[in-house]
């Protein structure tokens, strides 16, 4: 069983008078099977609590666990390594490698990993997410939308036993949002993954098994 | 290596345009080098066909062979298996009108000097005003039988043979008899070369021994002239790496972000600048093979009065400097990678 949590959490960005704190004392707790949603306005704070999941921030004050060991004594390099094996993220801009197309960059992880993953997997991904037919593209050839799954698929592809998703359906229509939540939901349910996407689309609040808010760097649980 | 060749692939413009640099320069390099070989053997070549080890001149000389004079005691006391070296500069003509500037070096056929020359046509034989000369007169128009009218002087020597890279200060060198240049030098012995160094009590008072190799360095105008060339070289090579560091520093800047997110997705740091440091061994080696090729064929056309050797040592030498200062190029990049953090490349 897999598990990610925060213990009083606070991360301060600055000092003194452009001291500024981006979350504040957040108790949060992820298990396996789940899709948890984030919502929150602008600023609030979701990115930052997302990179402090995946361990690309450290917090001011407080521990993130993951699978019971917290991220801050493990070594850089244990990091990259946890981050290439265990984590899946989808981020908000840049997320593709702008000179490899779409096949390469399935490629690429399947060389770092070692893994040797069949086609087949691949296109089953793809196909689901509707990308089949840009495998030879370049990522500047590609909607925004179609950058977006991509990234997605990518994330979904080395089975990770984390998927961190920014904003993961913010340039998709609500078609295509509907079936990428559902995709995550079914990773969670039926592969017993821990999925937390971040989003402000308030209408895939009913996918989701928890809905948490965060305004002003504060946490609190949606009742749903 | 996957990330590094793709990316030079998708991007052949800017790659190109690197190696097209680092060619230009290194292509500079090798004539330089070539360039100052050439010029250098020009000067030294029979000195070191002679293959000994040290020389005798006088102490005033400041080890300039023409300015050298040893007295008979003096020659008489140094061990006798030793070279005399009478030497004199002078214009030589042949019959039909061709004209050389040479330096006429007087030896006995018994010398080991003599004995180690090497002929690349005719025979080895100085006897009665007969001398085996530098295969540039060969090159030059001159023929075996002809005759070499010397300036200023009843003198005429037969050419019996031709000795391959005999220049002496840039100049083509006719091997001649004691008994040939005593009219021209009133039979002064200016040196005597030996094939061990000596012991220093062998040497009588007033002479003084060099080694060839800093006699070599002392030859009128020798040493200035490696010393340019050995500046001109030094600077393209702080060239070349001020050119490659600034070329790859923009490369990388443009492309932290997406550093950054393969971070972010668990690739390591030190995938990241092995790519680096592979790209930039992979574009110089490109540059500098294109440069080997086309200075070989440089060397080839040129005119043969341009003095320019491009030997193996040469190339080596330079491919390896330039490979290396391509790798010190990356050194400015890599330490961005290092520090590249994926947090603050992801924002939003
Ligand atoms: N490196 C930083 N230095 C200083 N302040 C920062 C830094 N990163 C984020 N912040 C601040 O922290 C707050 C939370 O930022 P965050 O990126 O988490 O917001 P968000 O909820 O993801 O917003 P959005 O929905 O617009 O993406 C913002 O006010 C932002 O200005
Ligand atoms: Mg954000």
């Amino acid at each position: 069983m897999s598990n990610l949590i925060f213990e009083s959490v606070t991360k301060v960005f600055g000092e003194g008078s452009s001291k500024y704190v981006a979350l504040e004392n957040i108790n949060f707790k992820a298990e396996s099977g789940q899709l948890i949603l984030v919502v929150g306005p602008s600023g609030s704070g979701k990115t930052t609590f997302l990179t402090i999941a995946g361990g690309l921030q450290t917090p001011t004050e407080g521990d993130v666990k993951i699978n019971d060991s917290t991220i801050k004594s493990l070594s850089e390099k244990q990091q990259t390594k946890l981050r290439l094996e265990k984590i899946g993220f989808v981020l908000q801009s840049y997320n593709l490698v702008p000179f490899l197309t779409v096949e390469e960059q399935f490629k690429f992880v399947d060389k770092l990993k070692n893994q040797n993953l069949t086609e087949q997997k691949m296109h089953e991904l793809l196909s689901d997410l509707g990308l089949l037919e840009l495998l030879k593209k370049y990522p500047n050839q590609l909607s925004g939308g179609q950058k977006q799954r991509v990234a997605i698929a990518r994330a979904l592809y080395t089975d990770p036993d984390y998927i961190l998703a920014d904003e993961p359906t913010a340039a998709l229509d609500t078609d295509r949002s509907m079936k990428v939540i559902e995709l995550l939901r079914d990773l969670a349910h039926k592969r017993n993954k821990i999925i937390i996407v971040v989003t402000h689309d308030l209408r895939l609040k009913d996918m989701a098994d928890k809905v948490y808010q965060i305004i002003d760097g504060k946490m609190t649980i949606l009742e749903k | 290596m996957f990330l590094a060749i793709k990316e030079m692939l998708h991007e052949k413009l800017r790659y190109s345009l690197i190696v097209a640099l680092i060619f230009l320069v290194s292509y500079l390099l090798i004539i330089l080098t070539g360039l100052a070989t050439g010029l250098a053997n020009l000067n030294k070549a029979a000195i070191n066909e002679w293959d000994a080890s040290s020389i005798v001149l006088n102490s005033d000389s400041e080890g300039r062979l023409q300015q050298s004079f040893l007295s008979q005691d003096e020659v008489a006391s140094l061990p006798n298996n030793g070279t005399r070296i009478s030497q004199y500069s002078t214009l030589v003509k042949s019959e039909n009108g061709l004209k050389e500037n040479t330096q006429l070096v007087g030896l006995d056929s018994k010398s080991f000097i003599f004995k180690k020359l090497k002929i690349t046509s005719g025979s080895k034989n100085i006897r009665n005003n007969a001398g085996v000369v530098s295969d540039k007169f060969k090159s030059d128009g001159f023929k075996i039988g002809d005759h070499l009218l010397v300036a200023n002087s009843s003198l005429r020597i037969k050419i019996t043979g031709f000795t391959p890279r005999a220049t002496l200060s840039a100049l083509p060198v006719v091997y001649i008899s004691p008994d040939t240049i005593q009219p021209l030098n009133k039979g002064v012995t200016n040196a005597v070369v030996f094939k061990n160094k000596l012991k220093n009590s062998k040497i009588p008072k007033g002479t003084n021994q060099l080694s060839i190799s800093s006699f070599i360095k002392k030859l009128p105008g020798y040493s200035a002239q490696q010393l340019t060339f050995d500046f001109m070289i030094a600077f393209l090579y702080i060239i070349i790496l001020i050119v490659i560091s600034i070329f790859l520093y923009i490369l990388t800047v443009q492309k932290l972000p997406n550093l950054g997110v393969l971070k972010a997705q668990g690739v390591s740091t030190q995938y990241l600048i092995l790519s680096t440091l592979f790209q930039s061994f992979i574009i110089s080696v490109i540059g500098v093979i294109i440069a080997i090729i086309l200075g070989e064929i440089t060397a080839i056309t040129l005119p043969s009065e341009v003095p320019i050797v491009i030997d193996k040592s040469n190339i080596i030498v330079t491919g390896i400097g330039i490979i290396i200062m391509s790798l010190l190029g990356a050194l400015i990049p890599i330490r961005q990678i290092a520090k590249v953090d994926p947090y603050k490349i992801i924002g939003g």
